[in-house]
């Protein structure tokens, strides 16, 4: 468990990380750097996003599986890493 | 009744049909006289009527609109717009049934973070989160329109060593003397090291072993491993199939381990000087493709041939040279047209490097550029007359021994100018990896006019092994007379 958080705060220590949060299968915050309100919206919109993109492999080839996913926008990015049970999300502003 | 003039016949539709199914023939006069109008032919044409072509959609699911009228169907509008505003509002009511499920207890939070599961789940996305974090590739610099700017990594293109990158953990390196290095062989930009223990730190274990990658921009190690006890060299011999695992400690004993189990050695083997003089063993290699003949350096300065089977098994013959502990020592290794599987270096504490081969038990040059314990030497892989020594006040150098043997070719001091513990090439020989006494690891890029071999080099270090032959000849024999007069 230790380990867990020292991992985040090193990954919270990197160049331009705005905020860490992790999320289960059904889009619930389970660990989260940020404020309550913000990482509501992000893990509910991050949720439904990540639902089409993984519909959207899997139409396509349904041998496929999505993998990793980054939101590029002009003000920061998002990486997604999604499982099957979880998801970690990362923003950061690599402009930094 | 004869109209004098010409006349338009202006009939309407009606009288222009009965006219033409009536073959009715007309007379016209005019000033000309009477035209002469005889019986034409009469084709008879039926237009059929136009057909008017219209589509009509149809949804395959049932809907009540389907057959109503037009009346009927403005009254249906209205209904399904109330129904769909019920469905809507059902909709956020179940929302807001489901909100209070959102939350999860402090609990249960703490029982997932805990699970299994989520534990390997983190292990793996935070790794490939963090490689994704340190890429710092800007896909949208614009280069239009900006200074250009003079990247560092060109202006050093020419250098024949440069400082790459260096590898240290707050954690795990801090503190610790880097005590071994090793390059994958399989995975070229993974480098395993082993570090000492961490006299400040008591509670950590004394040994810890931490894999770094050179691919990745990331800054903390792939994979950190703890024992408790102290490592500080190994070496693996042989061939994939059949290999083991060679040990040698200071108290003179050889041991050979097996893979499969490392409880207990294989065999042993004490190794000792004429049946009485026990080897305190500081350094060893194996040379070229031998996996039974090896060379030792010894905390006496000697260095000694032994064999690890046959009936001669243990030390064979001394050398004798160096003036103080030997710290490093390395076999030829790279292998060209010529064999100089015959030769090794050696380092020590007596402030030199020696050239030795096995055929001969005097050391065939000394090199003597440094001014403080040599702590390890190390030949490169690719090319036959270029090796690597570090010493104990920062510096790195480089030998080629076809250019120059009174200095190195190519020199760098590590900043701060720590102690110099261990070098070890890369197995491409463009990559030199130095570790210090503070837990750091330096990989310096060599320049390739200096670590890449041409064809001739081999036939060139020939020809240089002739001349330090001859001159130490010579010193050899002016070394006697002056004792003989």
């Amino acid at each position: 468990m230790a380990e867990v958080e020292e991992t985040i705060k090193r990954i919270q220590s990197q160049k331009g990380v705005q905020g860490i949060i992790i999320v289960n299968a059904e889009g619930i915050p389970i660990k989260s750097t940020l404020d309550n309100s913000s990482t509501v919206q992000y893990a509910g919109n991050v949720h439904q996003l990540l639902l089409k993109a993984r519909g959207m492999v899997r139409d396509i080839d349904p041998q496929n599986d999505l993998t990793f996913l980054r939101v590029r926008s002009k003000k920061n990015e998002i990486m997604i890493a999604p499982d099957k049970d979880y998801f970690l999300i990362v923003i950061q502003n690599p402009t930094e | 009744m004869f109209p004098s003039d010409s006349f338009c016949l202006s009939l309407n539709r009606e009288s222009r049909k009965i006219f033409f199914g009536l073959n009715i023939c007309i007379c016209v006069f005019c000033r000309r006289g009477p035209l002469k109008l005889g019986m034409s032919k009469v084709t008879q044409v039926d237009f059929p009527p136009r057909e008017l072509v219209s589509y009509t959609k149809e949804t395959q699911t049932p809907t009540q609109t389907h057959h109503k009228d037009d009346e009927e169907e403005e009254e249906d509008l209205a209904l399904t717009q109330p129904a769909l505003e019920h469905q809507e509002e059902k909709d956020s009511q179940k929302e807001e049934e489901e909100a209070p499920p959102h939350e999860l207890t402090e609990e249960e939070k703490q029982q997932i973070l805990h699970s299994e599961e989520f534990v390997t789940f983190f292990d793996h996305s935070s790794r490939i989160m963090e490689r994704a974090l340190s890429e710092q590739v800007d896909v949208f610099f614009d280069y239009s329109g900006r200074d250009l700017q003079d990247k560092e990594g060109e202006s050093q293109a020419g250098a024949k060593l440069s400082l790459n990158r260096q590898f240290a953990d707050e954690r795990w390196s801090k503190h610790r003397v880097v005590t071994c290095l090793d390059w994958s062989p399989q995975y070229p930009e993974l480098l395993a090291a082993s570090y000492s223990s961490n006299e400040d730190a008591p509670h950590e274990p004394d040994g810890v072993a931490l894999v770094w990658n050179m691919k990745y921009k990331k800054t903390t190690p792939e994979y950190v491993f703890h024992c408790q006890h102290p490592v500080y060299c190994v070496n693996v011999v042989g061939t994939q199939n059949a290999h083991n695992l060679i040990s040698i400690s200071t108290d003179g004993k050889m041991c050979s381990w097996s893979l499969d189990m490392l409880t207990t050695p294989q065999d042993s083997l004490e190794l000792m000087f004429k049946q009485s003089k026990s080897v305190a063993v500081t350094s060893m290699s194996f040379p070229l493709g031998d996996v039974n003949n090896f060379v030792v350096g010894s905390e006496d300065g000697s260095v000694y041939t032994a064999c690890r089977h046959g009936s001669k098994a243990g030390i064979s013959e001394m050398f004798e040279g160096h003036h103080g502990p030997i710290t490093g020592l390395d076999c030829h290794t790279a292998a060209g047209p010529v064999d100089f599987s015959h030769l090794f270096v050696t380092s020590s504490f007596d402030w030199t490097v020696k050239l030795w081969s096995t055929k001969n038990n005097k050391p065939l040059y000394s090199f003597e550029d440094n001014s403080d314990y040599v702590y390890d030497v190390m030949w490169s892989p690719t090319h036959p007359a270029l090796f690597a020594c570090v010493d104990g006040v920062g510096h790195l150098d480089l030998w080629n021994l076809n250019n120059e043997t009174e200095v190195p070719t190519a020199s760098v001091t590590v900043e701060g100018n720590p102690a110099l513990n261990r070098v070890r090439w890369a197995h491409s020989g463009r990559e030199v990896a130095v570790g210090d006494s503070e837990g750091r690891v330096h990989i310096y890029d060599v320049g390739e006019q200096i670590s890449v071999a041409r064809q001739d080099e081999w036939t060139r270090f020939v020809l240089t092994l002739t001349e330090i032959n001859e001159n130490r000849e010579d010193v050899e024999e002016l070394a006697a007379q002056r004792l003989a007069a």
